[in-house]
């Protein structure tokens, strides 16, 4: 699972500032893939081995929660925190 | 890549409100009806965070003239009165649409004849929000699969085909492989909302103006391009940013603690402790707050009833770049929603018709809008494909389109469409450009945006097609950043929420008008639309009378 650390953050504090922008629990996931289809910004797709869905790409998501609205076993957790990812311009 | 051709009568582009309206009316009409979005429909566009709607309904007591008032008074006289008319007046019908369709309003008082939760509107007591659950994109959908619509999801389309002068197809790219669609269709109609840029934590990234881009690219005429979304993202009411399920909730208190309240009212203390007073009935706060940023008195803390200063911050607009609901898009020629070009139709925010004016002045007009002008869209575009002949289409244009779909996944380096979109951003989002104008501003604003034009999107370079999607988006983003920029550089006045610090008064009745904009010869063209004289404000009237809402420096 992809855990942004927002820079500025000392070494020692890291574990209380963890912020986890969208994850899914892989516990919780039946592999329905709703929510892949519920995302606007196309951040979840399928995993083709494990059948379960994960977070692709991250970059995009931008905090609406239709994901986790509409999942039936509850296995996403959105946090309304999303710190911007360093960019480069041959990225 | 496989390349795949589909055939049908009416191709619809995008499937929010305005999107399934339009299949489903079209589909009435006995025509075949493709609908496309990049995302899933009913999980797409700005309709997910859509609280509620508005029906105009004589026999609950409306009164035309006073629906008309509020919205042209709010407006500053820039509304398009003939679309207002035909919004109100449809919006009943497409209310017991939807209830038909099987859409659950909020029930509250129970009264027989009335059975809607409804609520007076902050912004007059004439008007009336009626608030339906958050499921209704899903109860759309299955409607518009039973109505034996063909819902195409996930793919998006890049460009539109022009033959003869006509629009006769769409070229599009899937976002989950390397696949080519290619539609052939007698009649498209654009929904696919209005255009912002993309911002952190605001649910409607995947706006990016798509719609008027294809559109400006095949030469339609759009409108409206100078003004702003008035929606917010505040520190301590999270509105839009919350998704559908607390939504609800969070407008009702959004509408009880913020919007009441006249002018003149308190809003908030800058950091030298100064009271920020309510300058307008309608959404007042972002220009207020982006003045006191700019004399360098932020932050600003709300406060509370009493009047005491709290300790919660008070941000900025968050929709910055967005357009004004139902006010900026694709000019039509006629009340069925045609373009000016043959075969092209749009509907909802991405029909350009300046009915609002010159700011948003109200809770569920851009539904309301989005059903009533769907609908007439979907029908418009049926009875034209009724009557075209078969399409036809340019090899040589196919080819050319084609190329340009992919070109971002066949270059082997170039810019990334995240890093371009994050630039972009910075450069338009900021005050100094998007609220508070000011024609250097504007035009240094604009030389950069026409490098990203000429150097940077011609560069984009995609590594999957989840990528490609993003570079199309980029591409569409800065041509609106162009449009947005000459607009705002165009309207040499404040008006609404556009506000130009040198020119820092409305000037009647020299912009008593509409800004158009086209593609002519590689170039934007940029002209006034006169507003019919017997919509203008009585000017015998003194400037205060007719605008009650003062202009920082007036």
């Amino acid at each position: 699972m992809k855990k942004y650390i927002p820079s500025g953050f000392q070494e020692s504090n890291k574990e209380e500032v963890i912020i986890v922008t969208v994850e899914i629990n892989p516990e919780l996931c039946d592999g329905c893939g709703i929510c892949v289809n519920s995302c606007p910004t196309d951040v979840i797709r399928m995993d083709e081995e494990s059948k379960k869905a994960i977070i692709k790409y991250l970059e995009e998501c931008m905090l609406c929660e239709l994901c986790s609205f509409h999942c039936p076993t509850k296995a996403i957790a959105v946090t309304p925190v999303k710190t911007a990812p360093l960019m480069v311009s041959w990225g | 890549m496989v390349e795949n051709i589909v055939e049908t009568d009416v191709l619809v582009v995008g499937g929010g409100l305005a999107g399934c309206f339009a299949a489903i009316k079209a589909k009435e009409k006995g025509v075949d009806v493709t609908l496309v979005d990049k995302g899933y429909v009913s999980s797409t566009g700005q309709s997910p965070f859509a609280g509620s709607t508005m029906v105009f309904n004589p026999e609950w007591g409306h009164k035309l003239e006073d629906w008309m008032n509020q919205v042209v008074t709010i407006g500053e006289y820039l509304n398009n009165r003939e679309w207002a008319e035909i919004a109100f007046k449809d919006s009943y019908s497409r209310y017991h649409d939807l209830v038909s369709y099987g859409v659950k309003f909020l029930k509250e008082g129970g009264e027989p004849d009335r059975p809607v939760h409804r609520s007076p509107h902050p912004f007059g007591a004439v008007s009336e929000v009626v608030h339906w659950y958050p499921n209704f994109p899903q109860v759309l959908r299955k409607k518009v699969t039973a109505s034996g619509v063909k819902i195409m999801d996930r793919i998006m389309i890049t460009d539109l085909l022009k033959q003869d002068g006509k629009v006769v197809g769409a070229v599009s790219i899937s976002i989950d492989n390397l696949d080519l669609y290619i539609f052939k269709a007698k009649a498209t109609v654009i929904s696919a909302g209005s255009g912002g840029f993309k911002t952190l934590g605001y649910p409607i990234s995947e706006l990016t103006g798509d719609g008027h881009a294809m559109a400006y690219r095949v030469g339609a005429e759009i409108t409206g391009k100078e003004f702003l979304d008035t929606h917010s993202t505040t520190a301590d009411c999270t509105g839009y940013r919350s998704g559908p399920r607390p939504f609800l909730s969070d407008v009702r208190n959004f509408l009880k603690s913020r919007l009441r309240g006249k002018v003149g009212d308190p809003l908030g203390i800058n950091a030298e402790g100064g009271k920020i007073l309510r300058r307008g009935q309608s959404w007042p706060m972002w220009l207020e707050l982006e003045v006191e940023a700019h004399a360098g008195r932020a932050p600003v803390f709300r406060m509370s009833r009493e009047g005491e200063k709290t300790d919660r911050k008070m941000v900025g607009g968050a929709a910055e770049g967005m357009s004004t609901h139902a006010a900026d898009g694709i000019w039509p020629i006629n009340t069925k929603c045609a373009s000016t070009i043959p075969g092209l139709y749009a509907a909802g925010d991405s029909l350009g018709t300046m009915w609002i004016g010159a700011i948003y002045s109200g809770f569920g007009f851009a539904s309301m809008w989005a059903q009533t002008t769907g609908a007439r869209a979907g029908v418009g575009a049926a009875e034209y494909a009724l009557q075209a002949e078969k399409p036809t289409m340019d090899e040589e244009e196919l080819v050319r389109l084609k190329e340009i779909a992919h070109a971002p996944l066949k270059r082997k380096g170039g810019f990334g469409p995240r890093w371009v979109t994050q630039v972009l951003r910075n450069l338009m989002i900021p005050y100094f450009v998007c609220r508070i104008k000011h024609e250097e501003r504007l035009q240094a604003a604009l030389t950069l945006v026409e490098f990203f034009r000429d150097h940077l999107v011609p560069k984009l370079y995609a590594k999957d097609s989840h990528e490609l999607r993003l570079a199309h988006e980029t591409k569409n983003m800065v041509l609106n950043a162009e449009m947005k920029l000459r607009a705002s550089l165009f309207r040499t006045e404040s008006r609404g929420d556009h506000y130009r610090e040198d020119y820092p008064r409305r000037i009647d009745p020299a912009w008593l008008a509409w800004v158009m904009l086209k593609e002519e010869h590689g170039e934007m063209k940029l002209w006034k639309e006169p507003i019919p004289k017997e919509w203008w404000p009585d000017l015998s009237k003194s400037y205060e009378e007719i605008y009650p809402v003062r202009f920082p420096g007036e």
